[in-house]
């Protein structure tokens, strides 16, 4: 029997998956006929089987590009939140550039997060997950990818636009609508299509939750943005459609794909269905109608209709049936299994981020009371509020969906626990400082500013030690950005053991995974069998 | 029909019926919200003034509204006489109403600090001014001129204390001038009418005198 | 305290309605029928035999009971190194 050569880079590797039973599918230990008897007995078609190899074949350059983006972005955007942090208790601190001026520099910083990093992330998870869940291929994956790099471009172009001095005024939609908005609106279409495509020519009869979450995330986003940057809208009108927007991006853009990616990976990973799918329908269908209605609560107080506000906080209220009902599924999924957050960094990450989910959401219904926002309004309460929703929930989902699907991407597995320990242990470590730090900077300046004889000074004073704390907090999520970046580059660096874009025929190895001990393992195997001397094994599928 | 199409209907329903209530509804509303005859359009100078507030970010650290009293406390803390309503804001596009408060609230800044030169001194150097401050410092609105290069029309600003640049002169450029004399212009405390400070009885018509 | 423009609240109205009538319909059409076999569509076959550390060797006998031999998870299964 000829020894297959099993050298990296060769186009096809030749492995069998260790421990292949039954149910691996190995063209040299099964026949034509075993493999419609397996398949049968499952009830698929024999070339279901490969399905989702290829499923996640047709996806892989998208997703890798997407990722590759989402992971400059986070270290631009950790940079850009370091020296605003820095500059508020820094003033004096690079004054004289005007691009690098406090006001530009946050808003930089904003957008190279949450459009840049976080929105990148989410898309290649859904571009990775949406095959997955339909049992199909990626259609137009191509395009995709062009719509990912035209995105990517459009935030460039509004990012530099507003250092550059170049801005629309609101926030969160500072990006030049002129400028940028063609790039951002075709890119995010293309890589919507494709996604609808893809839905459009499911396998599967059911679709699951993700499904829905993803493919509303890609019907809301581009309504909230037309509407935001609709070109004619001023005086108070225009901070109602602000908020409108900015919150609502929130929970119909970033938090969908983020909810979607947990109900995922969690059941996944632990081989075991969410607690409960009704829950699921009921969550996800009440947070479309109470979200929607909730973001005037960042105008309590202000020159608007009150019953528009009295609807945002009826509405922010409301939110505890969908983050009750969403908690629910994500953690009651995971209760005696708490051990595989031991053993999976996807799961530390996603289970953590969920639980953050429900935090943020319950704090956020807590701050619409008018009580609380009395204290809380105008401080820096809410901007630790926005970080332990974009942060502790959105990057954790992030990190945790781009651990389990980079070695499906790229073939192997991560090269070193001890960077994804080092990574975990900072930015848990770089948020909880930095939440606790500018939470209480918050509270000491709104229940300075709410006294009307305690001097404005005081409300500055007393929040600096938390905003020193903020930045240390925040150097140390860099930190630990780093870390994840550089292993990242480690994965890509190292030799592809699958080629790109590639549509094997069934009979054709497919590994996913492969290790030196399993090829070996495999060889030894296949030459004690005295199998059939086939240059190509199915290695089965993996996850 | 299929699933998805539910779904897609279902979901591009929901977020239609919110834009109607909370975006549309209100346009309806308050676009018939007309100026009060005391507030004024921004000058071509405060406009430019304004476009440059937006264009440094002041609205990430400045609010621009002042809170019911039965409510809070900013009118106690001196930030206006009464709250603001919607008819303060119609000349303004977009709005800047900000929702954090590193810095004072602004709208009434023109009634507390009508001083030109106290806005340019604290834009060059709010440090100068105000020791416990942390806004930024905007040098490069202005410029340091040697002695000998001033021109007779330049805007001079002297810097009080021991932060004061030696051997320059400051003058304020364009930018500097139009900054401050659009802060000044921030004054919203001529009365309003008693039902348009209620803002939930905002409804157009039944308002004629305005 | 209505706002004038009766036909944008209309619209809101129909619109919410519109949202519900789809909602109950698809409830009538039986989608929302079945829903633990969806909550089921993510796995496959090796998903209910990977053999998991974390679990108890009762769990593992369970699975093994009802889903047949198990199976070992490749290096890096759980999304971590080797």
């Amino acid at each position: 029997m000829s020894t297959p050569d099993i050298t990296h880079g060769q186009g096809f590797q030749h492995t069998v998956r260790p421990n292949a039973g039954v149910h691996a599918l190995s063209a040299s230990t099964l026949d034509a006929g075993e493999v419609r008897a397996v398949a049968t007995s499952r009830g698929l078609a024999p070339e279901d089987l490969d399905v989702r190899l290829r499923a996640d074949a047709s996806s892989r350059t998208v997703v890798l590009v997407l990722f590759s983006v989402a992971v400059i972005w986070l270290i631009v955007g950790s940079l850009f939140g370091d020296l605003a942090s820095m500059k508020l208790h820094w003033p004096d601190l690079l004054v004289q550039q005007p691009w690098l001026t406090f006001g530009r520099v946050r808003t930089a910083h904003l957008h190279a997060v949450n459009y840049g990093w976080a929105t990148a992330a989410l898309i290649g998870t859904s571009l990775w997950l949406m095959p997955r869940l339909v049992h199909a291929e990626l259609r137009g994956d191509g395009l995709a990818l062009l719509g990912g790099v035209l995105f990517t471009i459009g935030i460039t172009v509004g990012i530099v636009a507003v250092l550059m001095g170049y801005t629309d005024g609101m926030e969160w939609l500072e990006a030049p609508r002129y400028a940028a908005g063609p790039f951002l609106v075709i890119g995010g279409g293309l890589v919507g299509l494709s996604l609808f495509r893809t839905v459009a020519a499911r396998q599967s009869e059911h679709l699951y939750v993700s499904v829905w979450y993803i493919l509303g995330a890609f019907i809301w986003f581009p309504m909230l943005y037309i509407t935001g940057k609709w070109p004619t809208w001023s005086g108070v009108e225009s901070a109602a459609v602000n908020w409108f927007f900015a919150h609502n991006v929130l929970g119909f853009w970033l938090t969908a794909m983020s909810v979607g990616a947990a109900y995922y990976f969690i059941p996944k990973v632990l081989g075991r269905p969410v607690y409960s799918y009704q829950l699921s329908v009921v969550g996800f269908w009440s947070l479309a109608m109470f979200y929607s209605l909730n973001g005037m609560h960042h105008l309590v107080g202000g020159p608007l209709p009150t019953w528009m506000i009295t609807t945002s906080i009826v509405a922010s209220v409301f939110m505890f049936i969908p983050v009750v009902a969403t908690g629910i599924n994500l953690h009651m999924t995971v209760v005696g299994r708490f051990g595989a957050l031991r053993y999976s960094p996807t799961l530390r990450f996603i289970v953590l981020g969920a639980l953050a989910y429900t935090a943020v959401s319950l704090q956020g219904s807590f701050t619409a009371l008018h009580e609380v926002n009395r204290v809380t309004h105008f401080t820096h309460w809410t901007v630790a509020h926005s970080h332990v929703g974009g942060y502790a929930f959105v990057t954790f989902v992030c990190f945790g969906a781009m651990y389990y699907i980079v070695p499906r991407v790229v073939g192997h597995e991560w090269p070193s626990a001890k960077l994804i320990r080092w990574h975990f242990n900072t930015v848990l470590a770089g948020i909880a400082i930095y939440v606790i730090a500018l939470t209480g900077a918050g509270v000491a300046q709104g229940m300075a500013l709410l006294n009307p004889a305690t001097p404005f000074e005081q409300s500055v004073i007393r929040a600096m030690p938390g905003l020193y704390g903020r930045t240390v907090g925040g150097i140390i999520l860099t930190i630990g950005h780093f870390v994840f970046a550089y292993h990242f580059w480690l994965m890509l660096r190292m030799p592809r053991t699958v080629p790109r874009r590639s549509r094997p025929p069934f009979h054709e190895a497919q590994p996913v995974l492969y290790t030196p001990e399993a090829a070996a393992a495999s060889h030894s195997a296949r030459a004690g069998a005295g199998a059939v001397a086939s240059a190509s094994t199915r290695a089965g599928a993996t996850e | 029909m299929t699933r998805i199409s539910l779904i897609a209907l279902g979901a591009f329903a929901i977020m239609a019926s919110a834009i109607c209530l909370l975006v549309l509804v209100p346009q309806a509303m308050l676009g018939k919200v007309q100026a009060p005859a005391q507030l004024s359009g921004y000058t071509g100078v405060q406009a430019r003034g304004r476009g440059v507030y937006m264009r440094e970010g002041c609205v990430y650290c400045h609010s621009q509204q002042v809170r019911d009293p039965a409510f809070t406390t900013d009118v106690d803390r001196g930030w206006g006489t009464r709250a603001t309503v919607p008819a303060d804001y119609v000349y303004d596009r977009p709005h800047l109403l900000g929702t954090m408060r590193s810095g004072p609230d602004l709208i009434n800044v023109g009634q507390r600090i009508p001083d030109l030169d106290w806005h340019l001194i604290h834009l060059y150097d709010p440090r100068s001014l105000v020791e416990w401050s942390n806004m930024p410092a905007f040098p490069y609105l202005f410029e340091e001129k040697q002695p000998a290069n001033v021109l007779p029309n330049d805007r001079v600003i002297t810097i009080p204390g021991p932060r004061a640049p030696k051997g320059v002169v400051v003058v304020a450029k364009l930018d500097a001038i139009a900054l401050a004399e659009y802060l000044v212009s921030l004054k919203r405390q001529y009365p309003v009418s008693p039902d348009a400070q209620a803002t939930e009885q905002m409804v157009g018509g039944s308002h004629g005198a305005r | 305290m209505l706002p004038s423009s009766i036909i944008v609240i209309l619209a809101t109205a129909l619109f919410t309605l519109g949202a519900a009538l789809i909602l109950f319909w698809a409830w009538r059409r039986g989608f929302f029928s079945d829903l633990d076999a969806q909550s089921r569509v993510i796995f496959e076959d090796r998903d209910w035999r990977l053999v998991r550390p974390w679990e108890t060797d009762a769990d593992r006998a369970a699975r093994e009971r009802s889903h047949g031999a198990l199976q070992k998870p490749d290096a890096g299964e759980w999304g971590g190194a080797s």
